[in-house]
């Protein structure tokens, strides 16, 4: 099954943490993009696409089915868009490959673009998810951040896609802004738990280079907590989420059973994915693209990355990847590429120390340990 | 006239960044040696790192033709490196000339090496013709520079031709005067062969070359030699000159300038400053000077992959072909494995041949701190020289040591002097003089232990005096000193490689900087690492470095695989670099950095 990504990269204006592909200029691009972006989903076709021959070793054979049963319109902020162009964009893809029943299909939003006539109208287009761009329920720290909503917009958010009857709602939580402590970020989650909040992704803080923050903090560098504080933060809220019916199924991510993610599933477990749009990623047999992440290269359709990966990068990736999350790392797997795991001296000593653990033919990190797992993967890579 | 009588062998002496590649490079191209399109800048310095450092390490000759009043000269410019750690070769080089051109700098005027390199030149019986150099310059003061050349070196420069090697102007006064005022090289063509070798090099294909200069006889393939020092005969199976390229020619005769090859297999049979002659006709005395170069400073060095220790001794033994003052033996230390500790002859030296290693050879490689020779007076009589910190025997087995100490001489205006012997007393330096060469200009000396210089003086002296006193020293025998041994504990476990041999006096402080130093450098692990600095088994310093708390918890954004496995792949990298004592792992700059502790200091 194939999983699709959708990248609107337009927003209203952007974060002071944003690095990535996104737009103020709406109304000057959005015509021409939305006909780009069209076109391209009718263009597609897996005849484009090579077959990476690694992936025989593991008994895979090339791709042609256009079964897809996740579809993720991420951005940017895609509840900048109006309803139609949105339905375009769903039937598009509903002609050009086959969209199973129950699929999941998630669009993200932010909670001052959210209203409950587009909410609706997500629904009734068949959108069962909705990721939900929260960050904080801390005013203060909204603002420092560059976010255009407050705390009690971002409930009021959850409330109106709750009234649609969408019941499978995400919410973004970031640590390590200025007034966290343990205790204020319980209570957050208590906030979110209590509006029966099925999913919560909690990142910590990345300081890109070249974004406003990173600038603000090479001035003020004991503005935010220290990352003590943060990890801190990060796992006694962890284990708060997990005596509240949570499971952490990935470093970051924790669900109620049955409400995982099945397309970021995907991005973990090696399965097929396509992107489209601006800077959009894809992983098909084996290789990796990226879209241009400038309009005119896009439209030019050209690509920003086509990686082809060996062995050994096919293997660095699922080590990676499956320390990740709950999926946990396949010996047999490794094993067919031709890395023998369980005689590597690190893999020994990693198991003697209880950092990380084997059941059946797969093993996994100890959750205890998910906030150092580089450590840990660059020492299986070795 | 005859073929000797239009041979000019000569150098070019300055002080560093004065101008002395860019003239070789002019010469070269008026002489219509090479075409303009192809000159490279500074084409003598023929290594990546001379370019880069602006410093010529290797000398590299070369023979221009110059046509002057009907007659065609043969002119040997013998390049010459500029820097203290290579007093030798440059000695070596300077007897194989007849004259020095000395260059100065118009704005700059005599600097330290002006006046070393002048000295050197004289005493080696050479002509001295003085050029004044970088007279485009708007601050350029020719003949302000001329008296001062006049009263600071005394030699006659009224004469001098004022140039500008850049722009090329009056780059023919220089030729003219190469011609007229430099003596021809004196020598029996017909005599017994008697040759200096100046300079040594490896070629795959030729073997050991040696650059020589004929002072008697002649010589030409097929000729059986024999190196006087070594007393090893070698058949000739090439002779040539530089052009700057090399070319063979038929033969070299007495006057002469070039290059031989020999099949010469083994690179330690080729020593600088030997003297090589015929080994059918041989001559009774060697040329005067062969000195067996001593390497003053030394370190370990260390293949960062284990495995690479056969490719680090051929790297290390091809290196001392081109480089007759570096030396190596096999060493173990248990925190980094087989390596080696080499000899240098200071500490440019060190760097250039460690990051020749890099470069070159495409060796990744730790070095450990450099240190000097002690001699170790024990308590049975016995006396022991050690340059590795861990070989220190026990305190009570020694009776008492003795370090190296050099005389400086620094140069400086006198505005700086109050600063300069502040930081020679620091560095336990012992004043000896101080003496008004004029009145902008005085030179301090002190004897100072040759340990002390290897830490960071250089950089310490330039910082104090804003870059305007030079330091020059030469060795000057042992002295009785309270040293004692620091050894550096991670988690417990003494680090080898760790370990410094410093005064008793300043044990403390720089225990104490250099646990501070490493807490800074050693990154945060799964566990709590202590360090700790210790005197025998009294921990006098101790740092902690706390348990690694996190390391990721980034999003994967919209399925960028890439860009995480990249991160994580760079991170591998890093780790390559990393060696383990006991459970601890440590980034392999940490050995170097006990240098660089009293920079942090300040």
């Amino acid at each position: 099954m194939l999983g699709i990504y959708i990248h609107i990269p337009f927003c209203e204006r952007k974060c002071n943490y944003c690095a990535f592909s996104s737009f103020v200029n709406i109304e000057k691009e959005q015509d021409r993009y939305i006909s780009s972006l069209l076109q391209e989903i009718e263009d597609f076709t897996f005849d484009n696409y090579e077959f990476n021959n690694e992936l025989a070793k593991l008994g895979k054979t090339k791709t042609q089915t256009y079964d897809v049963d996740t579809i993720y319109i991420g951005g940017g902020t895609p509840s900048l868009l109006n309803l139609d162009i949105l339905a375009k964009i769903l039937n598009k893809i509903k002609e050009k490959f086959n969209v199973i029943q129950n699929s999941e299909i998630t669009i993200e939003c932010n909670p001052n673009s959210l209203t409950l006539e587009k909410a609706l109208g997500y629904k009734s287009l068949g959108i069962n998810r909705v990721s939900l761009g929260i960050q904080s329920l801390d005013d203060e720290e909204l603002k420092f951040i560059g976010r255009l909503h407050n705390s009690s917009q971002a409930l009021e958010a959850i409330d109106i896609v709750k009234e649609t009857g969408i019941k499978n709602i995400s919410c973004d939580l970031i640590i390590g802004l200025q007034n966290q402590t343990p205790e204020k970020f319980k209570q957050q989650l208590e906030t979110l738990i209590k509006k029966d909040i099925k999913h919560i992704s909690t990142y910590m803080l990345q300081i890109e280079d070249g974004t406003p923050l990173a600038k603000f903090v090479s001035h003020n560098a004991d503005y935010l907590p220290s990352e003590d504080e943060n990890v801190l933060i990060y796992k006694e809220n962890a284990s708060f989420l997990e005596n509240n019916g949570f499971k952490r199924y990935e470093v970051s991510n924790f669900a109620k059973i049955g409400y995982e993610s099945r397309h970021n599933f995907k991005y973990w477990t090696g399965e097929n994915y396509i992107g489209f749009g601006l800077g959009a990623h894809s992983y098909i047999d084996g290789i990796r693209y990226a879209n241009a992440s400038n309009f005119e290269d896009y439209y030019n359709r050209k690509l920003a990355l086509k990686e082809i990966l060996s062995k050994e990068e096919l293997i660095e990736e699922h080590l990676m990847l499956g320390l990740r999350c709950a999926c946990g790392v396949d010996i047999k797997y490794l094993e067919k590429l031709g890395k023998d795991i369980e005689n590597n001296e690190n893999f020994k000593y990693l198991l003697k120390k209880n950092i990380i653990f084997k059941m059946g033919n797969k093993f996994f990190l100890e959750p205890n340990y998910y906030e150092v797992n580089n450590y840990v993967i660059v020492k299986l890579m070795a | 006239m005859d073929r000797i009588d239009k041979i000019r062998n000569f150098c070019i002496v300055a002080h560093i960044d004065h101008g002395k590649s860019t003239l070789a490079d002019r010469l070269i191209e008026r002489t219509g040696t090479l075409a303009k399109r192809d000159m490279q800048d500074q084409l003598l310095d023929s290594m990546d790192i001379e370019r880069e450092k602006g410093i010529t390490i290797k000398l590299t000759p070369t023979r221009m033709t110059y046509h002057y009043q009907g007659e065609d000269y043969e002119l040997n410019l013998i390049d010459t490196p500029g820097h203290v750690d290579f007093t030798y070769e440059v000695s070596r080089s300077l007897a194989a000339c007849e004259g020095a051109i000395l260059i100065v700098d118009a704005s700059q005027g005599v600097e330290a090496q002006t006046l070393a390199n002048a000295y050197l030149a004289i005493d080696n019986n050479l002509d001295i013709l003085p050029v004044i150099n970088k007279i485009d310059l708007p601050s350029a003061r020719p003949e302000e520079v001329k008296k001062e050349i006049e009263d600071v070196v005394g030699i006659p420069a009224m004469h001098a031709p004022c140039i500008s090697a850049k722009d090329g102007t009056n780059i023919d006064q220089v030729l003219e005067m190469i011609v007229k005022e430099f003596p021809s090289p004196k020598g029996d063509e017909n005599g017994k062969l008697k040759c200096l070798i100046f300079d040594s090099y490896y070629d795959n294909f030729k073997g050991a070359i040696c650059l020589i200069r004929v002072f008697d006889g002649s010589v030409k393939v097929g000729d059986k030699i024999k190196m006087m020092q070594t007393g090893k005969v070698f058949d000739v199976t090439e002779v040539g000159i530089f052009v700057p390229f090399v070319k063979p020619i038929e033969s070299l005769k007495a006057g002469d300038v070039g290059y031989l090859a020999g099949s010469i297999k083994n690179l330690s049979d080729v020593e600088v400053g030997d003297t090589i002659t015929s080994a059918i006709n041989p001559i009774d005395t060697p040329l005067p000077g062969y000195k067996k170069v001593q390497p003053v400073v030394f370190c370990g060095v260390f293949p960062v992959d284990g495995a690479k220790y056969n490719e680090l001794k051929d790297a290390l033994e091809k290196l001392k072909l081109n480089d007759a003052s570096l030396e190596f033996q096999p060493e173990v230390s248990q925190a980094l494995g087989y390596g080696f500790r080499c000899g240098f002859l200071g500490l440019l030296h060190l760097e250039i041949i460690t990051e020749r290693i890099e470069r070159e050879f495409n060796l990744d490689i730790i070095t450990t701190a450099p240190s000097v020779y002690y001699r170790v007076h024990k308590t049975d009589g016995k006396v022991e020289e050690l340059s590795n910190p861990s070989s220190l025997p026990p305190p009570t087995e020694i009776n008492y040591i003795e370090e190296p100490v050099v005389k400086a001489s620094i140069y400086t205006p006198p505005e700086y002097v109050g600063a300069i012997m502040e930081l020679c007393q620091d560095k336990r330096g012992v004043y000896k003089d101080l003496t008004y060469l004029d009145t902008n200009r005085v030179r301090v000396s002190y004897i100072l232990p040759l340990g002390e210089i290897i830490f960071d003086f250089f950089d310490s002296l330039k910082s104090r005096t804003k870059g305007y006193a030079s330091l020059d020293y030469e060795m000057a025998g042992y002295e009785r000193s309270e040293l004692v041994r620091v050894d550096i504990l991670l988690n417990g476990e003494k680090c080898d490689a760790l370990s410094i041999i410093v005064h008793k006096d300043k044990a403390y402080s720089r225990g104490r900087a250099l646990t501070e130093k490493l807490k800074k450098i050693i990154p945060r692990q799964l566990f709590e690492v202590p360090i700790q600095a210790a005197i025998g088994s009294k921990v006098i310093a101790r740092e902690t470095v706390s348990a690694m708390r996190k390391d990721v918890l980034a999003k994967c954004y919209g399925g960028d695989i890439t860009r995480k496995r990249k991160l994580l792949e760079k991170q591998k990298e890093g780790k390559k670099r990393m060696r383990k004592i006991g459970s601890v792992e440590i980034p392999s700059e940490a050995f170097m950095s006990i240098l660089k502790l009293d920079d942090e200091d300040k």
